[in-house]
């Protein structure tokens, strides 16, 4: 295993039971700087629950993960949010009553300093911070590509794709060292994923951000991701480069179900 | 649910109007408000009624934040009431009477107080500490509610109201040293007039301080209000309204977020009970009922949930409904202490009706926060955020 | 090891703790207070007897509770609404049952054959009054809020109470009546062992038994409640079942309103004294009842109910009934603090 130093986030031997069911079992999992990764599997194969133990959301049963050289094993999601860990939800949650600006302004809560008192005094310097990170929101907004126009629409006003745009926004906009996006192609068509796909390249190259992508289109995980674990019923069934995977025997039959892969395989041994 | 969905946005289309004229009603109306005593007769039940309007106004602007802002549905509002009001009749009347070997404590009060026993202490002193004790009090209030959500938070909060209320009442069965902890049903009374400095003792022939004391208290909240809407802090609350996960992924602390909320919202009912205890000279365990609660969560409704001018509105529409309007139709006994809810009245069953009415009809209240139009969403299904205990199996 | 970071997960020996407690807690707090009393008892008397009649009184008045507490649990089972109305609901029925039973003439004078056949009279027309009350307040105040946001039939919940209880000061004024004592309630049937059954007590559980008995084989058998059932777990679904989920609704209420009623016309032979806000207290002591069995289960509403029920007896008897909310309010701080899902529950979306 690589060392830490190389690597961003070292998860190692992750389980989550809830009660008798396991989600999730003994995943060890790293990822490095700036690079992109995919966790695929089919649905309930426990990525979202792993998403969700990296973020906090849910302890691990078993298992450690370190972020950036600190132990952040069943830390609170806040906290680890603050040390850099930002993500995006399958099914998107914004804040639905806010604006765009708001929802991203709301994603700077952990670098901004205002407290109770001064939150009502308002001293010089909370509204200069105010003024800032507004500033940063609105040009974070504009970076995804949110028209602005829209910029202080009240975030279930917006169209489907606008919601994503803005969600990944709210991610950004605290300098995250790690982004992880849940399914974020999720009803996109063709063009709008190619889109996506050239966006999380730039941030990983201009930025220098890692993201972990959870992502069931085949053409998005091949074409960015520079490793790719395969999650079926909570293990890891394989990992390596896209390529290595692609051709998996296991992931096939995890994809396809056993009886339709072994069919192919019948198929293809008597013809 | 038809109704609401066409009758609500029709209505509002009809009567949104420019931020400009906004500005001015809202200018119009706090000149008029501030103006006021100057135009009645300064010990008339009009100014009785408008100063207590003012007192509930406070109470609904705290109640605002925490149910409103925060989305955590308090139905044990009451409790804040009592400990500012408790905090007035400790520190401000003859209470203590033994204190000092029966020769009081007296600090930076002037008029009659000074010479009498008991503690007696000067208003500032006493909004400082009702605000101490309230805060602390609506957090501890608010710690056994954080694991939960939506109903159950209402019903630990209104056992919490309940508690408060039952000590009120009984507390005159326990000593300690040699005071009751409360006066009970009796009531402390009489208590300190509010004593400002430069100004003359109040009392209780000339209202119009005791009305522009309140109305600054008011204007005070307001701004408090706005500002806190508007902060940091105030979207943190919102967002963790609107979905808690999504929130705390995004960095918003939930644990100290929510107590801040129920701490300030607290804090607002704390200073304006002591206030009434002042003004309506008693501290009386029959003013801290569940009834109340309800009554200060109805104006907060009524208004329109997190929209501030429209508390403001909600409170003073229904501290008149039921300080005026209910006594002079039904003629009844007169509404001197805030709340008749004296169990000879219609008040119940109209506030009850006008909730139904609200809720059916329009939902979001009179004056609908721009955020509100989209309506408090329902608890957060799926995710369950667990702070510190493992999944139970 | 990393450096200093977040705190990482408690220590193995904290969280078993933990674990225990979060079990075990529940429990613990609820044998406080019986225990404690059972120490003093043995200390200053010798025996067990006056814990004893705590015990029964507490059952009987548990048994009230328990009809209560199933109208709530049932209730929250099916739409996740508080319904607060429940508590004037349960006081209507004392009301209903006592205007009807005096106006069909029942007196103490009345003789045993007469008395059980009128009173039984009075059981079913309050039943299906209060059914019926509480049927109709759904339709009008819960049914358009059905996709309204959540807190929306909660106020219009409170809304309904204060109107019923304002339609209960109208009708019987605002200060605790005394009814006729038909049934001679404190007269005492049997004593053993120094715990005194009255005549009370048997009433309470005869009418409870056989009503509850016969609402849960009412759920588990039939079709109405099979679709219940099915609704409680997942409305769309059962939609998609074909189930007529406003029915469905319809009938839940239906049934929570009737045993609210037996639990009125119980309460008005039991205390003899009825009044307008009776309903207040019942309602959060039944509620209370229901989340501490674990919300949504009937079971656990009949176990909540009995042991409140028994709490608020040691409360009265010992502490004083001037204190008695107060007491059942701390309780039900402590179950929230100790176990949100409830004795028998399982954890619930909304008790994290």
């Amino acid at each position: 295993m690589s060392t830490t130093q190389d690597n961003l986030l070292e998860a190692t031997g992750i389980t989550k039971r809830f009660g008798g069911l396991t989600a999730v079992s003994e995943i060890s999992f790293s990822i490095p700087r700036k690079a992109i990764v995919s966790l695929i599997g089919p649905n309930g194969a426990g990525k979202t629950t792993f998403f969700n133990i990296l973020t906090g959301l849910y302890k691990p049963t078993e298992g450690r993960v370190s972020f950036d050289g600190t132990n952040i094993t069943g830390g609170r999601p806040d906290k680890i949010m603050a040390l850099g860990v930002a993500r995006t939800f399958q099914n998107i949650r914004l804040f639905g009553t806010m604006s765009a600006v708001e929802n991203v302004m709301v994603g700077a809560h952990s670098r901004m300093k205002a407290g109770l008192l001064g939150s009502i005094l308002r001293p010089p310097r909370v509204g200069r911070e105010e003024r800032e990170v507004r500033a940063k929101a609105v040009e974070t907004l504009s970076y995804v590509g949110l028209r602005p126009a829209l910029h202080d629409q009240l975030a279930t006003n917006l169209a489907y794709g606008d919601q994503r745009r803005v969600e990944i926004a709210r991610a950004l906009v605290s300098e995250p060292k790690l982004l992880l996006l849940d399914e974020p192609t999720a009803g996109m068509n063709a063009q709008e994923s190619a889109d996506l796909t050239r966006f999380m390249q730039r941030l990983r190259d201009d930025v220098g951000l890692s993201i972990l992508l959870i992502e069931h289109d085949m053409k998005v995980v091949m074409g960015v991701s520079e490793h790719v674990t395969v999650l079926d019923h909570g293990e890891g069934i394989a990992a390596g480069a896209p390529s290595e995977v692609r051709n998996d025997p296991l992931v096939v039959e995890a994809y396809l179900g056993k009886q339709e892969s072994e069919r192919q395989r019948q198929e293809s041994g008597e013809g | 649910m038809r109704a609401a969905s066409t009758a609500g946005p029709s209505f509002r289309d009809r009567f949104e109007l420019s931020h400009r004229v906004r500005v001015g009603i809202t200018a119009a109306a706090l000149i008029a408000g501030g103006l006021l005593p100057l135009f009645v007769d300064g010990g008339g039940g009009f100014i009785d009624d408008a100063t207590v309007a003012l007192a509930y106004v406070m109470m609904a602007l705290g109640l605002n934040i925490i149910v409103g802002f925060a989305g955590l549905l308090d139905l044990g509002y009451v409790a804040f009431f009592a400990i500012g009001a408790y905090t007035m009749g400790y520190f401000g009347s003859l209470f203590h009477i033994t204190a000092n070997g029966g020769e009081g404590v007296h600090i930076l009060v002037a008029g009659p107080a000074a010479q009498l026993p008991g503690l007696h202490f000067n208003f500032f002193i006493i909004i400082v500490l009702a605000i101490a004790a309230t805060t602390i009090a609506g957090m501890l209030i608010g710690l056994p509610t954080l694991r939960l959500r939506g109903d159950y938070i209402a019903i630990v909060t209104l056992a919490f109201g309940e508690i408060v209320g039952r000590i009120a009442i009984n507390g005159d069965e326990i000593k300690f040293l040699d005071t009751r902890l409360t006066a009970g049903r009796q009531g402390i009374t009489p208590v300190d007039k509010i004593d400002l400095p430069f100004l003359e003792t109040f009392n209780s022939l000339e209202l119009r301080p005791w009305y522009w004391t309140a109305f600054v208290l008011v204007l005070i909240a307001v701004f408090v209000n706005f500002r806190l809407r508007d902060s940091r802090l105030g979207r943190a609350w919102i967002a963790l309204r609107e979905d808690e996960v999504a929130a705390v992924s995004m960095g918003v602390p939930q644990v100290k977020t929510k107590l801040l909320a129920y701490g300030t919202g607290a804090a607002f009912g704390g200073v304006s009970g002591a206030f009434l205890g002042s003004y309506l000279n008693t501290v009386n365990a029959d003013q801290f009922q569940f009834s109340f609660s309800i009554f200060v969560l109805a104006m907060v409704i009524l208004g329109g949930l997190g929209s501030i001018w429209g508390v403001v509105v909600g409170a003073i529409a229904l501290s008149f409904i039921n300080n005026r309007l209910i006594p002079d139709v039904l003629n009844d006994v007169p509404g001197k202490i805030g709340l008749d809810f004296d169990l000879t009245e219609l008040s119940f069953g109209i506030f009850g009706f006008l909730l139904v009415i609200m809720m059916v009809l329009r939902p979001e209240g009179l004056i609908p926060e721009r955020r509100r139009k989209i309506e408090l969403k329902a608890g957060i299904e799926g995710l369950v955020v667990d702070e510190d205990t493992e999944k139970q199996p | 090891m990393a450096a200093a970071g977040l705190p990482a997960s408690t220590s193995g020996a904290v969280s078993s703790v933990r674990r225990f407690l979060a079990q075990n807690g529940l429990i613990g707090v609820l044998l406080i207070m019986p225990l404690a009393f059972a120490f003093h008892d043995l200390r200053t008397e010798g025996d067990l007897s006056r814990l004893g009649n705590n015990l029964v009184d507490g059952l009987s008045n548990g048994s009230i509770w328990a009809l209560v507490a199933i109208g709530y649990t049932l209730v929250y089972g099916i739409v996740e609404l508080i319904n607060f109305a429940h508590g004037e609901v349960f006081m209507l029925g004392s009301f209903v049952s006592v205007s009807f039973f005096s106006t069909i003439g029942l007196t103490v004078a009345t003789g045993i054959p007469g008395l059980v056949a009128g009173l039984l009279l009075t059981l079913l027309v309050t039943m299906f009054a209060l059914g019926t009350l509480n049927t109709m307040i759904e339709r009008v105040a819960y049914r358009p809020l059905r996709n309204a946001p959540k807190l929306a039939p909660l106020i219009t919940a409170v809304g309904f109470s204060f109107i019923l209880l304002n339609v209960g000061l109208l009708w019987r004024g605002g200060s605790q009546r005394s009814i006729p004592n038909l049934i001679d309630s404190q007269a005492l049937l049997v004593s053993i062992a120094g715990v005194n059954i009255t005549r009370g007590d048997l009433l309470a559980i005869a009418v409870t038994i056989p009503l509850v008995l016969g609402m849960t084989i009412f759920i588990s058998r039939s079709r109405l409640g099979k679709a219940m059932r099915a609704t409680a777990q997942d409305p769309d679904a059962a939609r998609l079942m074909g189930i007529n989920v406003d029915t469905t609704i319809s009938a839940t209420f239906m049934i929570g309103g009737l045993l609210a009623g037996a639990a009125g016309l119980i309460y008005a032979l039991y205390q003899t004294t009825i009044w307008f806000f009776q309903g207040f207290t019942a309602g959060l002591i039944a509620f209370t009842a229901a989340v501490m069995g674990g919300i949504g289960n009937i079971r656990g509403a009949v176990l909540g109910g009995l042991i409140i029920g028994f709490i608020q007896q040691l409360s009265d008897n010992r502490i004083g009934s001037q204190w008695t909310p107060a007491v059942v309010f701390a309780y039900l701080v402590l179950i929230m603090v100790f176990k949100p899902s409830g004795l028998l529950g399982e954890q619930t979306r909304e008790a994290g």
